[in-house]
C-alpha cells in the first residue's frame, strides 16, 4: 500500500536564529582564522610575512569587535546579557561560549595592542590624522617582545576554544540532522580560515602592496589549500552520507537531498570553491576576486547552515520558506553590522594607516 | 534557586487566575455567565480525586493522546490560545492535519490527525543546552521556563526536536506548553484537555494507579506510541493510534497554511 500525504493544517515554525547569528558566526570567524593568518608575520617574523599578518591581525581585530554586537542582538533579552555570567551552566556549550569570548578578545585587544605600539607611535610622530590619538594609544611606542608573546599565547588559547565552541554548539543540536555531524565544526574552521585569507587579500588590495604579484601570489595559495581542504572535507561528508558509513551523515542527506533548492545551494556551494581553487592557484589576479569569493562562501555556507537549517521542519513535511525582512530581524540587521564593522574600520586605519600598516618593513623601523 | 521557582509559579498561577476570571461583557446574560462559570468547577471536580491519591512530591504528570478519538476541531488550540495568551502565529498546541491517499487503490483520501504539544520530556533536550539555567524539569515532571532568567538566546527552540517551543514576541523569551501549570495548581486541568471534544486528550499523574491515565495506558500497553522514540527523549505524552508514518517527520507535501503575525 503506498500513500501519499499531504499537509492540510500545520504551522510554519519561524527561524529563531536570526541573521544576527549568521552575521556573528561569520565575523567570530573571520577574526579567529585572521589571528592565525597573523601569527607567521607577527609572532614568528617569518620573512615576507610581516605585512600580510599585520593586516590579517586588522582584519581579526575589526570582525572581532564587531562579531560580539551581533551576537548580543540576536539574543531577544540582550539587556540580560550579564545572565551568561550570573548563572554558569556547564552542560551548555553556548554557557562556555560566554567565558571563551573574553579570553579571545582579551588576548586578541592585547596582543593587536603589543604589536601595533610601535607603528602608532609612528603615527603618533607624524601629523597625520588622530597622531594626537595614536600618541596616547600607542602609550610611548615600547616594544615587547615577551609580552607580545604571551598575549598570542591567550589569544591563541581563546581563538581555538571559540572555533570550538562555535562548531560544537551548532552540531550538538540532534534535533538538527542537518547540524548533527561532526564534521560541521571542521567545515566551520576551515571556511572560516578561508574567508580570513580573502579578507587579508582585500585589504592587500588597498595597501601599499597591491602590485606585490610575489605577496599576493604566497597568499593565493594558502587561499587555494584552505580551498581544497573545504572541497575535501565537502567530499567526505558527502560520501559518509551517500554510503551510509556514517547513520549521522545519512540521515543529514536525506533531509535535503531530494530538494532542488538544496541541490542548488550544493552545487553553487561546490563550483565557487572549486572556482576559487583553480583561480587562486592560477590566475590570483589582484586577489580581489579570489578574496571576494572566499568571503562569499564562508557567508553562504553560515547562511546555508544556519537559515537554511531551519527552514526544514522537524515534525512537518516539506520545507519552510524564508524570506528576509527588511527590519532590524533581518536586512537591517546585516547592513548594521556591516556599517559597524566599516566603522570600526575607518578607525582603526585612521590611527594605523594601512600604508603603515602594510608595508614590507617590520614594525618599529 | 528554589524559593525563586516557587515564587515565579506562585506569581504564573496568580496571573492566570486573574485571566481566567474576566469581565463579562456588559449586556451578557447574568444567569448564563454564572452558569458558565459553574462549568470548569465541574469538570475540575472530576479530576480532583485523581490528583488527591498521590502526595505532590510523588507526582508524574503525563498526557495521553488517543489519536482515535480525535476530530481535527482544534478546539485545544483555540483554549490554549486563549487560556495562556499565546500571541498571533504562535502555538503551544496545534493539531497538525493530513490528507492520506492510498495510491494504488480507489478510495476517497481520508484525514489524520496528530495533537502536537510539549513532550515534557524525562530526558529533555531543551534543558541542557539553556546557557543560562532557565529552562528546568519540576519534580512532577513538568518542563518550564523561567522567565524571569531566560535571555531569549532560542537556543532550546533549536534544540527541541518536536518543533515544541517558540520565542513569545510578546515576552521576547522562550515559550512553550506548561501543561498548564498554573491551572493543575488551582486543582484545574490543563484547557486543552478540558476543551477537547472528543475525549482525545486524558490527562493525569503517572503514579496514581487508580487514576484514569494510569488505566487507560495500562490497558492501551502494546499500542502506546511516542514521537520520535529514536531521539531518546522520553516524551511524557503518550499515543494511542499514532501511525508509523507520523511518529517523526512527515514524508510528505508541505504545509498550506502560514500563519503570518506582524510583531511590533
Amino acid at each position: 500500500m503506498n500513500t501519499a500525504i499531504v499537509e492540510t493544517i500545520n504551522v510554519t515554525r519561524e527561524v529563531a536564529w536570526l541573521p544576527w547569528a549568521v552575521s556573528y558566526f561569520f565575523l567570530i570567524g573571520l577574526s579567529y582564522g585572521a589571528f592565525l593568518l597573523s601569527l607567521p608575520g607577527v609572532v614568528f617574523r617569518r620573512p615576507g610575512w610581516e605585512a600580510l599578518s599585520r593586516l590579517a591581525l586588522l582584519g581579526a581585530l575589526v570582525c572581532g569587535l564587531t562579531a560580539p554586537v551581533a551576537l548580543l542582538a540576536d539574543l531577544h533579552q540582550p539587556g540580560r546579557f550579564w545572565h551568561f555570567y550570573a548563572y554558569f551552566t556547564p552542560t551548555s556549550w553556548m554557557s562556555w561560549g560566554a567565558f571563551f569570548i573574553p579570553v579571545y578578545l582579551v588576548g586578541l585587544i592585547l596582543y593587536a595592542w603589543l604589536a601595533f605600539r610601535p607603528l602608532l607611535a609612528a603615527h603618533g610622530r607624524s601629523d597625520g590624522r588622530l597622531a594626537g590619538l595614536a600618541r596616547a594609544i600607542a602609550y610611548g611606542g615600547l616594544e615587547s617582545r615577551r609580552a607580545l608573546v604571551g598575549a598570542a599565547v591567550v589569544a591563541l588559547v581563546g581563538a581555538l576554544l571559540v572555533a570550538l565552541y562555535t562548531g560544537v554548539e551548532v552540531m550538538v543540536v540532534r534535533a538538527r540532522p542537518l547540524w548533527h555531524t561532526p564534521l560541521l565544526p571542521v567545515q566551520f574552521a576551515v571556511t572560516a580560515f578561508a574567508g580570513a585569507v580573502g579578507l587579508t587579500l582585500l585589504f592587500n588590495r588597498f595597501g601599499p602592496a597591491r602590485h606585490d604579484a610575489v605577496l599576493i601570489g604566497r597568499m593565493s595559495r594558502v587561499l587555494a589549500v584552505s580551498q581544497l581542504a573545504a572541497l575535501l572535507v565537502g567530499v567526505l561528508w558527502l560520501v559518509l552520507g551517500v554510503s551510509g558509513l556514517a547513520p549521522v551523515h545519512a540521515e543529514a542527506l536525506a533531509e535535503v537531498a531530494h530538494s532542488p533548492g538544496w541541490q542548488l545551494t550544493a552545487v553553487w556551494a561546490a563550483g565557487a570553491t572549486v572556482l576559487t581553487l583553480l583561480l587562486s592557484w592560477w590566475r590570483p589576479g589582484s586577489g580581489l576576486l579570489v578574496g571576494l569569493l572566499a568571503l562569499h562562501s564562508a557567508w553562504m555556507m553560515r547562511w546555508t547552515i544556519f537559515i537554511g537549517g531551519q527552514e526544514v521542519p522537524k515534525t512537518g513535511a516539506g520545507f519552510y520558506s524564508y524570506s528576509l525582512p527588511l527590519g532590524p530581524e533581518g536586512l537591517m540587521g546585516i547592513v548594521g553590522t556591516a556599517g559597524l564593522w566599516v566603522f570600526i574600520l575607518v578607525l582603526l586605519t585612521t590611527v594605523l594607516p594601512l600604508e603603515r600598516l602594510a608595508s614590507a618593513r617590520p614594525a618599529g623601523v | 534557586m528554589k524559593s525563586e521557582r516557587n515564587e515565579y509559579e506562585a506569581r504564573e498561577a496568580s496571573e492566570a487566575g486573574r485571566r481566567g476570571t474576566p469581565p463579562g461583557p456588559p449586556d451578557c446574560n447574568v444567569s448564563r455567565r454564572n452558569f458558565l462559570r459553574g462549568v470548569p468547577v465541574l469538570t475540575a471536580a472530576a479530576a480532583v480525586p485523581a490528583m488527591a491519591q498521590t502526595p505532590a512530591t510523588a507526582r508524574h504528570w503525563a498526557m495521553l493522546v488517543d489519536v482515535r478519538r480525535c476530530i481535527g476541531c482544534q478546539s485545544c488550540t483555540m483554549s490554549c490560545i486563549q487560556e495562556n495568551v499565546v500571541p498571533e502565529g504562535s502555538f503551544r498546541t496545534v493539531v497538525s492535519t493530513y490528507s492520506v491517499e492510498v495510491t494504488d487503490a480507489r478510495q476517497p483520501a481520508g484525514t489524520y490527525v496528530l495533537p502536537r504539544l510539549c513532550n515534557h520530556c524525562d530526558n529533555p533536550p531543551c534543558v541542557p543546552v539553556c546557557p543560562v539555567g532557565a529552562t528546568f524539569k519540576r519534580a512532577d515532571g513538568i518542563v518550564l521556563v523561567d522567565a524571569d532568567r531566560c535571555v531569549g538566546c532560542a537556543y532550546c527552540v533549536q534544540a527541541c526536536p518536536y518543533d515544541a517551543r517558540f520565542i513569545n514576541h510578546d515576552t521576547n523569551k522562550a515559550d512553550k506548553c506548561t501543561f498548564c501549570a498554573h491551572r493543575l495548581e488551582a486543582g484545574l486541568l490543563p484547557a486543552c484537555v478540558e476543551t477537547c471534544v472528543g475525549g482525545a486528550r486524558i490527562f493525569g499523574d503517572l503514579n496514581d494507579a487508580q487514576g484514569e491515565l494510569r488505566q487507560r495506558l495500562d490497558a492501551a500497553r502494546g499500542e502506546l506510541k511516542v514521537l520520535k522514540p529514536e531521539q531518546g527523549t522520553a516524551p511524557q505524552v503518550f499515543y494511542i493510534g499514532l501511525d508509523e508514518r507520523f511518529t517523526g517527520k512527515v514524508e510528505g507535501q508541505g504545509s498550506l497554511w502560514k500563519p503570518r503575525a506582524r510583531h511590533a
